[in-house]
C-alpha cells in the first residue's frame, strides 16, 4: 500500500488531508513538526510521497528538505504552504522540492499532484528493471479494450467512447487486476493483498469507494451496473461484454 | 522572524563604524597633543568633531531601529498570512472533501464542527488587525460606560475554554470583591481575552493558568498567571511593542501575530490605567497585571 507522509502542524488541515488521501487509498501518517518527520524517515524506508508544509514549528520545511536530500532521501516530495512569493517557491524548488503548491489550494489538483509523483516513481521503477533485464517491457499489457472502452495503463486514461477519464494510479491498477481476473468472483481481501499490497486486516472500505468511482466512468448506469458486479459475501467480479 | 545572515552583516557594519570613530577620535588626540598652542582654533575643532560623531552615532542608532522595525513589520506581515490563510485553506478543505466524496453523518458533523472553528480563528485574527488599526487612531474618544469586570473576566473564561477545549480546573479565577469600571466594554473585553488567550497558548502542553482580580486603592488590578514559558527579563518591556514576539525555542512556537499585548497596553492607556508583565526568566511562567481605575 501507497504510504504517505503529512508533515503538517496545524491539526485541521493535517486531518482533513488524512481524510482525503486515506480516501484514495492511501495510507497516511502525520508528523507535527520537521524534527519529528526527520526521525520517522530515518527510521522507516516505507514512505513513498512526502507533502511538507513550511511554516512549521522549529526547523522550517525549507531546512527539513534540503536536509532530507542531503541525507541521501529523494522520496518524491511535494512542498505545501501559505507563501506564494516566487522567491519562496524557488527556494523551495532550490531545497530540493519535486512540487510546490501554494495554500489555499484545489483539492482535488492536490491529490492530481501526488498521483502524478507516484506514477514518476513508478515509471522510474520500470524503466530501471526494463534496463536491467533488457526484456519486452512490462508482462502486464499497456492497454486493455472491452465493450466499448479502452483502458491505456500507460497514459493512465479511460476511453468511453468518445469520452476520456484520467485515472489515478490505483484505480488504474484496481482496474486492471479485476480485468485480468474477468468473469471470477474477486473477495476485496484479495484486491488489498494484489492491488495494495496489504497482507493485514484493515478496513476493506477504501476498495467500495474505489469500485464506486470506477462505475461512475464505465458504466451506462452506475447504481445499476453490469460490467462491476458486486458478489454478495465476496467481493466484486468484472464482467467484460455483459448480456 | 529573525534572519541571521542579515543580523551578521548589519553587526559588520556597526563594528567598522564603531572602529572608524575611534580612530578618527585617537588621531585627532594624537593632532591636538602635537599641536595643543592653538588655542581658540583647537576649541572650535573639537566642538566640531564633536558634533559629527554625535551625528554618526545617531544615525547609526536610527538606522538600527529603522532595520529592527522592518524585520518585525516582515515577520508581522508573514504571519498575518499564515493566520489568515490557514483557516481559509482549512474552510477550503472540507468544503470540497463534502463536495466530493461520500462523508458519513458522524464524520460530517466533525467537519462543520471544525470549519466553524476556522471561521471563528479567522474572524479573531481580522479583529485584531482591525482593533489595531482603530486603536492607532488618536483621534477616536473613549466612550464609557459602567461594566462590572467580573463579568467581563467570566466571559472571556468560558470562551477561552470553549475555543482551547479545556477542563474547569486548568483555568481558575478567583475574584475578592464586586469591581465596577469606567470604560468601552469592547476594548475592555478585548484586552482581557488577550491576556488570557497569550497565559493559555504560552503554557505549552499543560495549562495551568490562575485568574484573579482584587482592588487596591482606586485601582482595580486583574493578575493573569501561568506556568509557562516565561519571558526573558531584557523582554519584559518589549513585548507590548507592535509586532514584538517573544524569542526563545518554546515560544516562538507559538502562533499569532505580535498585536495582542499591543492592544492590551493601549487599552489600558486610554482607560487611564497600565499594564505590565514579571517573569522570573525562561521556562518559570509569567504573571501579567492589568491596572484599571475603579468607577467613582
Amino acid at each position: 500500500m501507497i504510504q504517505v507522509l503529512v508533515v503538517e502542524d496545524e491539526a485541521h488541515l493535517a486531518e482533513g488531508l488524512r481524510f482525503n488521501l486515506e480516501a484514495e487509498g492511501y495510507r497516511v501518517q502525520v508528523a507535527e513538526t520537521g524534527e519529528a518527520a526527520q526521525s520517522m524517515l530515518r527510521e522507516s524506508r516505507e514512505f513513498d510521497v512526502v507533502v511538507l508544509d513550511v511554516m512549521l514549528p522549529g526547523k522550517s520545511g525549507f531546512d527539513v528538505m534540503s536536509e532530507m536530500r542531503k541525507a541521501g532521501q529523494f522520496i518524491p516530495t511535494l512542498m505545501l504552504t501559505a507563501r506564494g512569493h516566487p522567491d519562496d517557491v524557488l527556494k523551495g524548488f532550490a531545497a530540493g522540492a519535486d512540487d510546490y503548491l501554494t495554500k489555499p489550494f484545489e483539492l482535488p489538483i492536490l491529490i492530481a499532484r501526488i498521483g502524478s509523483l507516484l506514477r514518476r516513481r513508478e515509471w522510474l521503477r520500470s524503466d530501471a528493471v526494463n534496463q536491467v533485464s533488457s526484456s519486452p517491457p512490462q508482462e502486464a499489457a499497456e492497454s486493455l479494450t472491452f465493450a466499448d472502452k479502452a483502458v491505456n495503463f500507460e497514459l493512465l486514461e479511460l476511453k468511453v467512447r468518445e469520452q476520456v477519464f484520467p485515472l489515478t494510479l490505483m484505480e488504474a491498477n484496481l482496474l486492471r487486476y479485476l480485468i485480468q481476473h474477468e468473469g471470477k468472483a474477486v473477495s476485496r481481501k484479495a484486491m488489498l493483498e494484489q492491488v495494495w499490497g496489504v497482507h493485514e486486516d484493515t478496513d476493506t472500505r477504501p476498495i467500495d469507494n474505489f469500485i464506486v468511482r470506477l462505475r461512475r466512468y464505465i458504466e451506462d448506469d452506475p447504481t445499476h451496473p453490469r460490467h462491476l458486479v458486486t458478489v454478495r459475501g465476496i467481493g466484486y467480479r468484472f464482467v467484460a461484454s455483459p448480456k | 522572524m529573525v534572519v541571521p545572515g542579515r543580523r551578521k552583516s548589519i553587526a559588520f557594519f556597526i563594528t567598522l563604524g564603531a572602529v572608524l570613530i575611534a580612530v578618527i577620535v585617537l588621531l585627532y588626540i594624537g593632532n591636538v597633543l602635537l599641536n595643543w598652542r592653538t588655542g581658540v582654533l583647537l576649541f572650535l575643532g573639537i566642538l566640531l568633531l564633536a558634533m559629527i560623531i554625535a551625528g554618526v552615532v545617531l544615525n547609526t542608532i536610527f538606522l538600527v531601529r529603522e532595520i529592527r522595525r522592518n524585520e518585525q513589520h516582515d515577520a508581522f506581515i508573514n504571519a498575518v498570512t499564515h493566520e489568515l490563510k490557514t483557516p481559509v485553506t482549512s474552510i477550503r478543505l472540507y468544503l470540497q472533501t463534502l463536495q466530493t466524496r461520500e462523508v458519513d453523518e458522524r464524520k460530517r458533523q466533525e467537519f462543520y464542527r471544525i470549519m466553524l472553528e476556522d471561521s471563528d480563528r479567522l474572524m479573531s485574527t481580522i479583529e485584531q488587525v482591525l482593533r489595531t488599526g482603530r486603536l492607532g487612531a488618536v483621534s477616536r474618544e473613549l466612550n464609557p460606560s459602567r461594566i462590572d469586570l467580573h463579568a467581563v473576566v467570566e466571559e472571556s473564561l468560558s470562551k477561552a475554554r470553549a475555543i482551547h477545549h479545556l477542563e474547569k480546573e486548568s483555568i481558575r479565577y478567583q475574584s475578592h470583591s464586586p469591581v465596577t469600571i469606567l470604560g468601552d466594554p469592547d476594548e475592555v473585553q478585548a484586552a482581557v481575552s488577550n491576556l488570557i488567550d497569550n497565559a493559555i497558548k504560552y503554557s505549552g502542553h499543560t495549562v495551568n493558568v490562575a485568574v484573579e482580580t482584587a482592588t487596591e486603592g482606586k485601582f482595580v488590578t486583574l493578575r493573569v498567571q501561568d506556568q509557562g514559558f516565561g519571558i526573558p527579563k531584557m523582554e519584559l518591556k518589549q513585548i507590548f511593542k507592535r509586532f514584538y514576539r517573544v524569542s526563545g525555542p518554546n515560544a516562538t512556537r507559538v502562533k499569532g501575530t505580535g498585536l495582542g499585548l499591543y492592544i492590551v497596553r493601549s487599552v489600558a492607556k486610554r482607560h487611564r490605567g497600565r499594564v505590565w508583565a514579571e517573569s522570573e526568566g525562561p521556562g518559570r511562567g509569567s504573571t501579567f497585571v492589568l491596572q484599571l481605575p475603579l468607577a467613582p
